[in-house]
């Protein structure tokens, strides 16, 4: 998309003089062939939009957004809304050069494209589901391939479609539209990018989170990433035999497709021995590559499960033990067993999807296994600090009187109620709320935002951990903020990320009403509004005017008023600022008689005599 | 045996001019616990003959193996006065009975907090001196803080028994001893003389010193002897007091009183002659079993044996017999009754110290006429341990009003401001208690001047709080209580089975509440850390935690760790600049030292954000040679705004400075909570703003530009500005044999601590020796030089200051480098620290 742009920005500025461009869909033609692959995307792209180019909110942002390349000229004014962008080196080389890589690689190169980029699947995924307008969304890291990926997949379609008898022929051209830069995650799906050219299906690239979806059907394309399997059954099984516990082996998703290979060798490997329960191997079920949105908020955990059931699933056995899904993985145990009885063992990078696997089972023994080093670490003090750390979050948040809820995705399914259900909770602790819809924070942005004293991230699960010690304020999960302000629940250890197991959060039974709040910032017990203000209030309503005065006339040590804690509203914030703006309020506030102004027009007013 | 009934109690309580509230005050070892037995067993609760052994007030099984007291303890006594002895008392007085709230306090320097929560609710202070060991260095810290109270002090000089049974001192010599101690305390209490308190200073001729020996059980003032003796000389009874002390001098040969020492064998002091010898003589014929001597003397002291205690034999006898001539109770509870005041005159010139509001207020005049009619005002000094697992009482001292069962209070917390709703609640007692040892006895209602503990309120304070009735909405609280030694020892802990965190949360919240000094807080890591005034105090704490408050569930706890500061030595190098996220705006700085001592006033609160900005720029003209109009222009302190540090406007001439300024406060206030070379608080920096560039839109110097740059410049200032860490420093006392002294310089020498001063004691071999000694350094410290000095050498250990470490963090494998890698390494952060690069920009 960046090379693109780059491209249009160069090219329009070179064509605008000759040709007058009134109708960006013949612009999309006038691409020189040299362009190679990149033509066609950008046709795609304009095509998609039809006439006006504003009219893709994508696109639009490319325009608003700064761009940070360092050659580029244009200075970037407001980076207050500045995104984080990151162009990686391997984009702006020049295409063709990466063009003449590819032709000159064989025929079987081009085979492992197809396949890596499961070329033959989604076709077929959009045939059998008749869709005709399709975004494909790429992650930053993966841009490179979408042209190609395009034509591909353009060809394979039009290949189906003439071998297709069946249908009349004379079906209307599927629409693929290439989506880039997503304003939040790139690991989820962009359903209100996709929604903006009409799309009614989604195919996701790269590495994602797997929340589920709201109104669009998703298909993802995990990618194929290269795993040494003998290496990998060694590890593994050397691992089986130092473990006293049973082993569940959760993985990448871009690792998904050799998992069955990776099983049938381990079984097929003389060293382990099957017949010893200690050393039990289990394997988390492929997740099915497909996703339809669910209407249904509650019935989320169905829903995965359902999917869970369309994978292959060989390992489930039918027993109604607790089912478990992560990030796409999902598994069950057997009756009676909880996670804590296994050993995890991690296939894949240490990124998000694996931290989030970390803070879930924080009670069990986790090693990973890095496939691209084929080495395995099992030193992960630096994951078990983080839950500590975001205990140390939780217990900041307890004593935050204004909490800003950042809106992170518009996308992952239930998010409207996990918003609602965080401003609940927040009224009710006697905070106050306020809602900011924010792509990407970054510490300038939530700075701009000094009254709030923690920021409460909605998200999918993997962009949530937001910990860098930059931010004047922390940031949380919706989770943390379930345990911060619901009085009498506890940090147990357990940790939750996903929407739908947090709508199915038991409620806390509020236990002890009656003690004050004991704060570990503060070392002491500190107020609470709520309860405070509910008993009194109510006993002496009519004193209340009488308190208000006496609060107004009081005297107030109005100096340092921006450190934080001391406000309990955006307004009172602000009233408590030493500048209050330009407009310092006139002491003369009598209201003034008006006046007539003058009439007519700036060449000659009425009141004007000189007639010339 | 119980000689009073909690009835017989409460009914003396409402004659306030009959009621004493004392804490007992000393130095470690010098024997409080043991002499307040003596007064306990005088009220009937425990047996004469045990008085001394039992230490009654140490009711933790830990103060008893230790032989220590770790909390202090409250015990309501009930004395009746007979009327001969009440004749001279000129004060108020309803009746002879009288009623004693004592209060027994520690005497290690780590609970020092105990004895300010004792001398808040109390009136008056026995100091305990040892007659050997004599003034210590925290009988003048105690002394000082009671003084500071406005507690009126009377001495005991103890452990007489030393001088007659184990030094064998003769008349002459101990009279120099204890004149000496006398001498040496009353220079302490002159240098915080107090106008409105009067003269505090004390004189065993005024009968405000007593000599005692808690372990034997006797006591005696100069009154006793002179009561004696009145009649036989037919003199005054305070004439001749004053004849038995000082340079008066008796010959029983010429019978005459002389004020020189005539130089004849037979002319000897007033004090030696008539108090010293015969009870010299007395002890010689029990220690020798001279029994047919001893009993006509018994019969002419007027001393009357019971039959079964005529077989005793050696000290048992002593000091059967000794109890029975000199009971230590009569000496000292009536150098109490006499010399301490009761509530109501106290009160009367407390109430300054006592009451934060205006002192014309009806609160102020409640407190200061001690009236049980007024409105409630009562200040909960500290929370004692119930047996009920988890809950607490809330023991205080009432000051005007009543307090009863079943009363709705206003509690108001150490965070309180008055009109707000900050810090306050409105609770039930629950049930209200008179402590008697042990024992707790429930009774309806308790009237202004007595202590009490209260049930019911210990969910809504922390460790202090003043209460009032719930309809009083505009009275002030009672002033905070200010301790002596901070909590400068940390230990992180941490559950040995992760599911006991609740427990661990739980146990943490009681334990800040049992202990006035004691601070359980969170680490930016997410550890628990348990913060005290020294090794001895966590030991303390971390067991109770485990055992009491936690339900025995296993704790890990850390080495204990030291909290550094973050200081600069000079000024920066250069004018550092650091631009904005979107590179639009530039903020120029500066950072300096702060002036000799003001750290230090700051700290103090002689300067802070609050002054009048117009008095702070006198000060810091007239005290710190600062210029006038720039102290004028400080922004504010930090971190916490009221931190040792601050920001000063420097730049001229500057557009929208104005509107940067709240941004700036707020990047300040992290920053100097967080310093760039480890995350340690900052102390003692000036940062100057030496120029600002700003974008002319508004949106585009929001706090979102601002508030980092602000950081990263104040960074970048530090670390152009020599950086240093300071680390704290204990002022450790010792007190020693000569032959002793080698090891003890030996140790600190080991442990980087240096002798500033040694003295000898008169009169004494001990030694005094007063060190510096870095607190990183002082884990073990007790215990090595135990171990040096075979158990001759008792350290106490009291924080002084914050001190330079000479090495520069900033010089790869120095000294304080390895401290900050390691501190970071604590602390999680990466090991390396963060290079100036990252903070400062290049135009």
């Amino acid at each position: 998309m960046f090379l693109a742009l780059h491209i249009f920005f160069k090219l329009y500025s070179q064509y605008n003089k000759p040709h007058k461009i009134k109708n960006f869909k013949s612009f999309g033609s006038l691409f020189p062939a040299s362009l190679g692959s990149i033509g066609p995307s950008i046709r795609l792209l304009l095509q998609s939009r039809g006439q006006k180019l504003e009219l893709n909110p994508s696109f639009r942002n490319f325009f608003l957004k700064p761009y940070t390349n360092k050659n580029s000229a244009a200075r970037n004014l407001n980076s207050d809304t500045r995104v984080r962008v990151t162009v990686k080196t391997h984009l702006c080389r020049k295409n063709p050069n990466l063009i003449g890589k590819r032709s000159r690689s064989s025929f079987t190169l081009a085979m492992d494209f197809e396949s890596n980029y499961d070329i033959a699947t989604t076709a077929d995924f959009i045939r059998t589901h008749k869709f005709t307008r399709v975004a494909l969304q790429f992650p930053d890291d993966l841009l490179k391939d979408s042209t190609r990926v395009v034509s591909v997949l353009r060809k394979r379609l039009r290949s189906l479609r003439e071998s297709d008898t069946t249908g009349s022929g004379d079906e209307p051209d599927i629409g693929l539209f290439v989506m880039a830069d997503t304003a939040y995650g790139s690991c989820c799906v962009d359903e209100v990018g996709a929604s903006h050219i009409n799309a009614d299906c989604v195919i996701h690239y790269g590495h994602t989170c797997f929340s589920p979806t709201t109104t669009l059907p998703a298909f993802f394309v995990f990618g194929k990433a290269s795993i040494g399997l003998a290496d990998c059954v060694e590890s593994m099984s050397q691992y089986a035999l130092t473990s006293s516990k049973p082993i569940m082996v959760l993985y990448g998703l871009e690792y998904a497709h050799s998992i069955q290979q990776v099983r049938k060798a381990l079984l097929e490997s003389s060293t382990f021995c099957t017949s010893d329960p200690k050393s039990e191997v289990h394997f988390a079920d492929v997740p099915s590559p497909y996703m339809f949105p669910s209407k249904d908020t509650k019935k989320l955990n169905d829903l995965q499960e359902e999917t869970c059931g369309c994978g292959d699933n060989s390992s489930s056995d039918g027993a109604s033990g607790a089912a478990y899904s992560i990030g796409g993985l999902t598994w069950k145990l057997l009756e009676g067993q909880s996670m804590e009885d296994y050993s995890l063992f991690w296939i894949g990078h240490d990124n998000s999807a694996f931290a989030n696997v970390v803070l879930r089972f924080n009670a069990c023994e986790i090693v990973r296994y890095d496939a691209t080093k084929s080495q395995m670490v099992a030193d992960l003090s630096q994951q078990r600090r983080i839950l500590k750390r975001r205990y140390y979050l939780v217990e900041r948040a307890k004593d935050a009187n204004i909490v800003g809820i950042l809106v992170g995705t518009l996308g992952v399914a239930g998010y409207l109620h996990i918003i609602n259900q965080m401003m609940g909770l927040i009224t009710a602790a006697g905070k106050k709320a306020y809602t900011l819809v924010m792509g990407k924070p970054n510490p300038a942005k939530l700075a701009n935002f000094p009254e709030c004293d923690v920021f409460l991230y909605v998200s999918c699960a993997q962009t949530a951990l937001l910990d860098s010690k930059d931010y004047l304020a922390p940031v949380i999960t919706p989770f943390e903020a379930t345990i911060a302000f619901n009085r009498g629940s506890q940090w147990t250890g357990a940790y939750v990320m996903g929407f739908g197991d947090l709508i199915n959060l038991p409620q806390v039974q509020v236990g002890n009403q009656e003690e004050a709040r004991f704060s570990f910032l503060k070392g002491g017990y500190v107020e609470d509004f709520e309860n405070q203000e509910n008993n009194v209030e109510e006993e002496r309503e009519d004193l209340a005017l009488a308190n208000a005065t006496e609060k107004a006339l009081q005297l107030r040590d109005n100096c340092n008023s921006i450190i934080k804690g001391g406000a309990k509203s955006g307004a009172e914030f602000f009233a408590n600022r030493t500048y209050q703006g330009l407009n310092i309020p006139d002491d003369n506030t009598t209201p003034q008689s008006f006046v007539i102004g003058r009439k007519g027009r700036a060449a000659g007013y009425e009141d004007e005599n000189n007639k010339h | 045996m119980v000689k009073f009934t909690a009835d017989e109690l409460r009914r003396i309580m409402d004659y306030k001019h009959n009621i004493r509230n004392m804490s007992v005050i000393a130095h470690v070892d010098h024997g409080k616990s043991t002499l307040t037995d003596s007064l306990v067993a005088a009220a009937g609760i425990i047996a004469q003959e045990v008085a001394g052994d039992v230490r009654m007030t140490d009711t933790r099984a830990d103060e008893a193996e230790r032989g220590i007291t770790i909390k202090s303890t409250g015990i309501s006594l009930y004395y009746e006065m007979t009327d001969e002895s009440l004749k001279r008392f000129k004060g108020e007085r309803n009746g002879n009975e009288y009623l004693i709230n004592l209060i027994d306090s520690p005497g290690h320097v780590d609970f020092s907090s105990e004895v300010t929560a004792a001398l808040r609710i109390t009136d008056g202070a026995l100091v305990v001196v040892d007659c050997v060991e004599g003034v210590c260095v925290q009988t003048e810290t105690v002394l000082r803080q009671a003084l500071g109270e406005r507690i009126r002090p009377v001495l005991t000089v103890n452990k007489m028994d030393r001088c007659f049974l184990e030094l064998q001192v003769d008349g002459e010599e101990a009279y120099q001893t204890f004149s000496r101690v006398i001498e040496n305390a009353n220079v302490i209490m002159a240098t915080y003389e107090d106008p409105l308190l009067g003269d505090v200073q004390v004189y065993p001729e005024k009968g405000t010193v007593a000599f005692s020996a808690g372990l034997h059980g006797w006591a005696f003032t100069l009154t006793n002897f002179a009561k004696m003796y009145a009649s036989k000389f037919g003199v005054d009874e305070s004439k001749m007091m004053e004849r038995l002390w000082g340079e008066n001098f008796f010959d029983p040969a010429t019978k005459k009183w002389t004020t020189k020492n005539t130089g004849s064998a037979s002319c000897k002091r007033g004090f030696v002659q008539f108090c010293y010898e015969p009870i010299k003589q007395i002890i010689n014929t029990c220690m020798n079993d001279q029994k047919d001597k001893l009993w006509p003397m018994l019969t002419k002291l007027g001393v009357t044996m019971k039959s079964e205690e005529k077989d005793l034999m050696g000290k048992p006898l002593m000091k059967r017999v000794m109890q029975t001539w000199l009971p230590a109770s009569t000496a000292l509870l009536e150098m109490m009754i006499f010399h301490l005041p009761s509530p109501s005159t106290a009160q009367r010139y407390r109430v300054e110290n006592l009451y934060e509001g205006p002192l014309d207020d009806q609160y102020a005049n409640a407190i200061r006429n001690c009236d049980p009619e007024g409105p409630l005002m009562l200040y909960v000094s500290k929370m004692i341990p119930a047996s009920d697992k988890g809950r607490f009482f809330a023991f205080g001292r009432v000051f005007a009003g009543k307090v009863s069962t079943g009363l709705k209070v206003r509690i108001m917390g150490p965070n309180y401001i008055p009109g707000e709703k900050k810090d306050l609640y409105t609770k039930s007692v629950q049930r209200t208690v008179i402590w008697m040892g042990k024992r707790q006895e429930t009774v309806e209602d308790v009237p202004c001047g007595n202590t009490v503990a209260l049930v019911g309120l210990d969910q809504f304070i922390t460790k202090n709080a003043t209460l009032t009735n719930e309809k009083e909405v505009d009275a002030h609280p009672i002033r905070a209580m200010k301790f002596s030694v901070s909590p400068v020892v940390r230990v992180a802990v941490q559950c040995k089975v992760a599911s006991d965190l609740p427990k661990l949360v739980e146990g943490l919240k009681r334990l800040a509440k049992s202990d006035p000094m004691v601070v359980c807080t969170i680490e930016e890591s997410g550890e628990h850390i348990v913060a005290g005034a020294g090794e001895l105090h966590l030991e303390i704490c971390l067991k109770d935690l485990q055992d009491d408050f936690m339900g025995g569930a296993e704790i890990i706890k850390s080495d204990p760790v030291v909290s550094f500061r973050e200081t600069v030595l000079d000024r920066s190098v250069r004018t550092v600049m650091s631009k904005s996220p979107n590179k639009h705006n530039r903020l120029y700085m500066e950072a300096r030292p702060l002036e000799e001592g003001l750290a230090e006033a700051i700290d103090e609160g002689t300067i802070g954000p609050r002054d009048d900005p117009k008095n702070r720029s006198k000060i810091l003209s007239e005290q710190y040679g600062w210029d006038k109009d720039l102290a004028k222009k400080i922004w504010c302190f930090g971190p916490e705004t009221t931190g040792p540090n601050m920001v000063v406007d420097m730049c001229k001439g500057v557009q929208y400075l104005n509107e940067i300024k709240d941004s700036v406060v707020a990047g300040f206030q992290w920053a100097s909570k967080e310093g760039a070379l480890s995350e340690e608080n900052m102390r003692g920096i000036c940062f100057e703003v030496c120029d600002v560039v700003l974008h002319t839109d508004a949106i585009h110097r929001g706090g979102g530009q601002i508030i980092p740059t602000a950081r990263r410049v104040f960074y970048a200032s530090q670390l152009t500005a020599k950086p240093r860490l300071l680390e704290p420093v204990y002022m450790v006392e010792i007190q020693a044999p000569e032959q002793a002294l080698g090891g003890i310089y030996s140790v600190l020498n080991q442990k980087r601590g240096h002798v500033f001063e040694e003295m000898q004691r008169p009169g004494t071999p001990l030694y005094n020796i007063k060190a510096y000694l870095p607190v990183i350094e002082s884990f073990g410290f007790s215990s090595q030089l135990r171990a040096a000095t075979s158990g001759q050498a008792f350290p106490q250990c009291v924080f002084d200051h914050w001190d330079t470490m000479t090495s520069d963090p900033l010089e790869a494998g120095s000294q304080a480098a390895q401290l900050v890698t390691d501190i970071r390494k604590r602390k999680g952060l990466k090991e390396q620290m963060t290079p100036l690069s990252e903070f400062e920009d290049k135009l």
